[in-house]
């Protein structure tokens, strides 16, 4: 044939959510300002500002963190996603919500199994491990009718556990790789569960002056009495028992499951088919693919 | 009859509407017999009004899940202490907490004061919990997710394909299991043969999600999913980026109550901050929406009853919070005082209750084939 | 309507050409029938039609396709879901929402059509397939037929030019599969919409095919006779026509008869020998009075069942009637609520599930293989050698989920293998399997009754049972209604016929070679 035929070539698809500049600028605004909203009943003693309005504190950050939360995804997702990647997010989100225990949603992080959140941000990217973040707490919520002023806070905390994920340093492999998710699985289950706890720790637990019981926010004192009584309070309700659980459950599953789900993952992008009759025939070139061990977002630019 | 009474699912924005509204009602007061008022019109309301469906079922969930609450707020002050005041109910010992344990008291003598604050708190959370569930139960998730704005076109998508996954996924883990019983008889007795055991099960389940998932992307690329070019890319960003910093400020500024300029008793940096940080996130979403040109199948018309039923909502907020005395709406604690109803709250709980006779019945259940 | 000139694709994560130089043009309003062996590129064709491949796929193509007069060359596949259909194997797989309704109006709602125009027209698709009464029943509670029907309305409802159907029912029952090609047929009758189809019960769409696209090492396309008279697979009518040479070629039963009119009065007068059954060996299992109950089904209402070595039993009947609960029971890993299953003295018992992919887990066929030598403590590359036997071709380093069905089947087959069982239980395994892998499934089949095995296969194709089975059992509603030799179940049934027996009937002639062999 010769070459003034027309031609089509189109490099083998990865699954992957490519984050530009402007994301990027997007993401680190709206977690500022989810810092802040978690963060404020320590941070302000902590400047020299006595905090007004706590008892309404945790409405207004309720009412603006969907719209926060909103404003990121529209941006994350701006310019489409492609079909694949897309499935692939709900696919995994739905096996993320059916991982989590029915109860779970019900209120602030009581349960949930970050493990595969974890791999997949591993496998494909920073960019889909933060969305699948956003979109496995948000199946989650609807699939219980757990729908509620906490979910844009887990929304948001999931998120960055999927976006850490994909930041890990790219070159540690096999034990050493191992090992590291294993500690970001530790880590990342105690963080959520203390952040959790310090966006409904005013709200559940909020003394009148007169009135405040030795476990509660109380505005206005200094940072230190304050983190004292947020440490007994996230101590005593879920450090020892829910997020150790989590915790445990999570490295265990990944010490178990991390290397063959990693690899089952790492083998859905970078491979290109439909799901047709003579698929199968092209047998074994994927051993040593290129993208089998890469970046995905990076092999795809 | 009128068409927009006939039987109906009802806009899930107005169920939205109406149980933030009464979410907001039950946060401006401590009121018990209000708070517990708010409680029945929500559970009324829910029970005459949800349909047949799964989600419908999760109410009974959250009731649990107030009682919960307020449990553990008044345990919390009978374990910990604190909230002292003169009417001790009963002394329980103390037990000794190392120094370094600071202001920390565990059991000790119990007043008549910190228990009711307790009780207070708790229903008032209580009641907000059971309000978001009973929007839970009434609102069709699927009509929810179909009416998000454009903007979020996608990640309606994947919460479509993440539900139509679910029970897929199910099966798939049955079929397995099932397949796996096929080597029991060469079953594994160490306990590393045994956590291989779930590496059998899992691995397969996830590569045929993950393969079926590729399967779906392909059909829906077919059908025509995602065929909408990119929009306005930069003022996106620009906006967007407003719209967070604009809020991020307002409610620094908020919390810190920092002093503002009133004109005729308002607020003006307060309020303009808040509105133009409200206008850029619109306006942000409106542009990255502009671009995706996509319809609603049957979709639920927005007509009068879901008008009222918001209207309801807004009014129990009012009435609450304008109308009503402050000395009722958050009633003493130390002196003790009863706590009573007023016109305006019990005027405020009949609007709350009204949307149970106002709305369409929900669609008839169909007779199965 | 479709033109291909000189297309050829290589995907991007192999050096194989896939497609080589195909040109051909199918016109406005025909119904074209796609044929070919193994592996000759019928789906990557069919994908190059709406640019699935290689735009979703990956790969280089180069060459030119016009629909409809227009070059698609830059065209994303869902910029051609006005003009193209594409419907896949299997209709689960490809359904983004969960009700009937809903998934008629997606791509609609995809294109952005008006409210008052997605309502009218999923009420017209919705009379169009006969699905009215389904509207509001979740997808996943259809019956296969009904999903694939579901399916290709869901494309339908944009009314595309061009209908591309990539064996539409390969994953159903006889009975389904009916359903769907009939409702194919129709569209193309009462719409003109021009249907592209790749099909492997070829047999059922000849008839009215206007035309036959055979692919392989040249792409060409001609009127049905020509075409299938040199198409290495064929319906078993057309290959009885081509081998003795009748003319016009037979593409029915009822021309074939006119055909074979005289051979059949010959038959008639002196009924010819046909091959007796070999006499069974010993018992191996003897099941008595199976009962499998789910809570809300009898699935198998007291079977006996007695297997003999060096059998090969086909269990047969419409999907749900109890095939796949009575192996399950028989084998002992699945549920048995009553009634007794022995196996001889020391008898193994192996079965093959429905998806064999579902114990496949490990990253290499090697590792599956050793891993099968460990759980069943035998010498090393045991599993490995006997897949070797099996299908030669294989390449251990590949990794199961790569394998063609057939493979798959075989890796999954040979780890049962590797412990010796005296009783092999296949549950359907000609799901998904083409001509060839049929054929090879069928040799496995024979060694292992060599060897002395029993075998009981449930499968709906009765071509290969009349190949390689000598007893047939059917079952319906959970008992068994007839049981005997395969010549006296299959020609004796109206359903169960094979191509080439109804064919001959009265005389119980089941098979091509069979025909030719006494015709002789």
């Amino acid at each position: 044939m010769s070459r003034a035929d027309p031609f089509l070539d189109i490099p083998a698809p990865v699954v992957g959510v490519r984050l530009g500049w402007r994301t990027w600028a997007v993401i680190v605004a709206s977690t500022a300002l989810g810092l802040f909203a978690l963060g404020w009943p320590l941070l302000f003693p902590a400047i020299g500002v006595t905090p007004q309005h706590t008892a309404d504190a945790p409405f207004v950050f309720a009412a603006l963190l969907p719209l926060v939360v909103v404003l990121v995804i529209a941006q994350v997702t701006e310019g489409g996603l492609d079909a694949r990647s897309l499935a692939v997010l709900g696919v995994l989100s739905a096996v993320n919500a059916a991982l989590r225990p029915a109860l779970g949603a019900g209120t602030a992080g009581i349960e949930s199994v970050f493990f595969l959140l974890i791999l997949a941000g591993r496998a494909f990217g920073p960019g889909f491990g933060y969305l699948l973040g956003f979109t496995s707490m948000f199946a989650s919520a609807l699939l219980t009718a757990g729908v509620g002023p906490w979910l844009p806070f887990q929304m948001l905390c999931a998120a960055w556990v999927g976006l850490t994920a994909g930041l890990l340093p790219r070159r540690v492999s096999g034990r050493a790789e191992l090992a590291m998710l294993v500690a970001m699985g530790i880590a990342s289950a105690y963080a959520y569960g203390a952040l959790m706890n310090l966006w409904f720790w005013p709200f559940i637990a909020t003394g009148m002056e007169s009135a405040a019981g030795s476990l509660d926010y109380l505005p206005g004192a200094p940072v230190a009495e304050n983190l004292t009584r947020f440490g007994w309070f996230t101590l005593l309700t879920s450090t020892g028992g829910w997020d150790t659980g989590r915790a445990l459950t999570t490295s265990l599953a990944l010490v178990v499951l991390g290397r063959p789900v990693l690899a089952v993952l790492r083998r859905a992008s970078g491979i290109g088919r439909v799901a047709t009759g003579d698929q199968g025939r092209r047998g074994s070139h994927l051993i040593g693919s290129p993208h089998g061990s890469s970046n995905p977002v990076q092999a795809r630019d | 009859m009128l068409r927009s009474a006939l039987p109906r699912p009802l806009h899930p924005f107005a169920w939205w509407g109406y149980a933030i509204g009464l979410a907001v009602a039950a946060s401006s007061t401590t009121n018990p017999l209000l708070l517990a008022g708010l409680i029945g019109a929500a559970i009324v309301v829910a029970m005459s009004r949800r349909g047949s469906n799964p989600w419908a079922n999760s109410f009974a969930l959250y009731l649990w899940l107030a009682v919960f609450i307020v449990v553990l707020r008044v345990g919390f002050r009978i374990l910990f202490g604190g909230g002292d005041g003169p009417t001790v109910l009963l002394t329980l010992p103390e037990m000794p907490l190392p120094s370094w344990v600071r202001g920390i008291r565990l059991l000790g003598p119990v007043s008549l004061e910190a228990v009711l604050a307790g009780l207070y708190d708790g229903l008032r959370l209580a009641t907000i919990v059971v309000c978001i569930g009973a929007a839970n139960s009434l609102a069709n998730p699927k009509k929810l997710l179909a009416s998000l704005p454009a903007a979020l076109y996608e990640l309606g998508t994947i919460m479509v394909v993440a539900v139509s996954a679910l029970p897929q996924l199910g099966e798939s883990l049955q079929r397995v299991v099932r397949a796996r019983r096929l080597r029991r008889g060469s079953a594994a007795r160490s306990r590393r043969d045994r956590l291989r055991a779930v590496e059998t099960i899992i691995v397969p389940v996830l590569s045929d999600a993950l393969e079926r998932s590729l399967a779906l992307a392909a059909s829906m690329d077919v059908r025509g999913y995602g065929r909408s070019g990119s929009g306005g890319r930069r003022r996106t960003l620009a906006l967007g980026l407003g719209a967070i910093g604009l809020l991020t400020v307002w409610a620094f500024r908020f919390l810190a109550g920092s002093p503002d300029v009133r004109l005729a008793g308002v607020p003006i940096v307060s309020v303009a901050l808040a509105a133009a940080g409200l206008g850029c996130g619109v306006a942000a979403l409106r542009v990255a929406g502009r671009s995706v040109r996509r319809t609603q199948y049957r979709p639920i018309r927005w007509r009068w009853p879901e008008t009222l039923t918001v209207l309801c909502g807004a009014t129990a907020v009012l009435l609450v919070t304008a109308v009503a005395e402050p000395t009722v709406v958050f009633p003493a604690i130390s002196p003790f005082a009863w706590p009573s109803l007023t016109g305006p709250l019990l005027l405020a709980l009949a609007a709350a209750v009204l949307p149970a006779t106002l709305t369409p019945p929900p669609s008839m259940p169909k007779v199965a084939p | 309507m479709i033109r291909f000139d000189g297309v050829t694709v290589r995907y991007a994560s192999s050096d194989a050409v896939r497609l080589r130089d195909a040109t051909f043009e199918i016109p406005e309003g025909e119904l074209c029938l796609v044929v070919g062996p193994t592996g000759s590129g019928k789906s990557t064709l069919l994908g190059c039609i709406n640019n699935l491949v290689p735009r979703f796929t990956g790969g280089i193509r180069t060459g030119s396709i016009h629909i409809d007069g227009r070059d698609t060359t830059l065209l994303q596949p869902r910029e051609l879901a006005t003009t193209v259909g594409y419907v896949g194997q299997d209709p689960l797989a490809g359904f983004v929402t969960d009700t009937v309704e809903e998934e008629l109006a997606y791509s609609m709602e995809q294109l952005g059509y008006g409210a008052a125009e997605m309502r009218r027209r999923v009420e017209e698709t919705l009379d169009l397939l006969g699905i009215a009464d389904l509207r509001d029943r979740a997808l996943r509670t259809l019956s296969g037929g009904q999903q694939q029907r579901v399916a290709i309305g869901s494309v339908l409802a944009v009314s595309p030019r061009v209908l591309v159907l990539d064996e539409p029912t390969s994953a159903l029952d006889p009975i389904a599969a009916e359903e769907v090609l009939a409702t194919v047929s129709r569209l193309v009758r009462d719409l003109g919409t021009t249907v592209v189809i790749a099909e492997h019960r070829m047999e059922r769409v000849i008839e009215f095919a206007d035309s036959v696209l055979l692919v392989g090492e040249e792409v060409r396309i001609g009127p049905t006779r020509e075409v299938l008279a040199a198409s290495p697979v064929r319906p078993p009518i057309v290959d009885l026509g081509v081998r003795l040479g009748w003319h016009p070629l037979p593409l029915t039963i009822r021309e074939a008869r006119r055909a074979a009119a005289e051979q059949r009065r010959a038959w008639l007068e002196s009924p010819p020998p046909l091959p007796a059954p070999a006499p069974g060996g010993r018992p191996v299992l003897t099941a008595q009075d199976v009962v499998v109950r789910y809570p809300q089904k009898l699935a198998v209402a007291g079977v006996d069942l007695v297997l003999r070595s060096g059998g090969v039993t086909a269990l047969m009947g419409r999907n749900g009637c109890g095939k796949s609960s009575l192996l399950w029971a028989l084998h002992g890993a699945g549920r048995r609520d009553g009634g007794t299953v022995r196996p001889a003295d020391g008898a193994r018992i192996a079965l093959v599930p429905q998806t064999p992919a579902d114990l496949l887990y490990l990253a290499t066929i090697a590792a599956e293989c050793a891993a099968g030598d460990a759980t069943a403590g035998l010498a090393p590359g045991t599993t490995l050698s006997l897949l070797r036997r099996l299908v030669p071709r294989i390449e251990p380093a590949a990794h199961p989920r790569d394998l063609s069905e057939g493979q798959k089947l075989a890796v999954v087959l040979a780890v049962e293998l590797a412990g010796d069982p005296d009783v092999v239980l296949l549950d359907e395994p000609t799901r998904g399997l083409d001509y060839s892998a049929k054929a090879e499934l069928r040799d496995i089949i024979a060694a292992m009754a060599a060897e002395g095995r029993s075998i009981l296969l449930a499968t709906h194709d009765v071509e290969l049972v009349a190949d390689a089975c000598d007893r047939v059992v059917v079952m319906a509603e959970g008992e068994v209604v007839s049981d005997g030799p395969t010549r006296d179940v299959l020609a004796g049934s109206a359903l169960l016929a094979t191509q080439v027996a109804k064919l001959t009937n009265p005389t119980p002639v089941l098979t091509v070679r069979e025909y030719l062999d006494v015709a002789r």
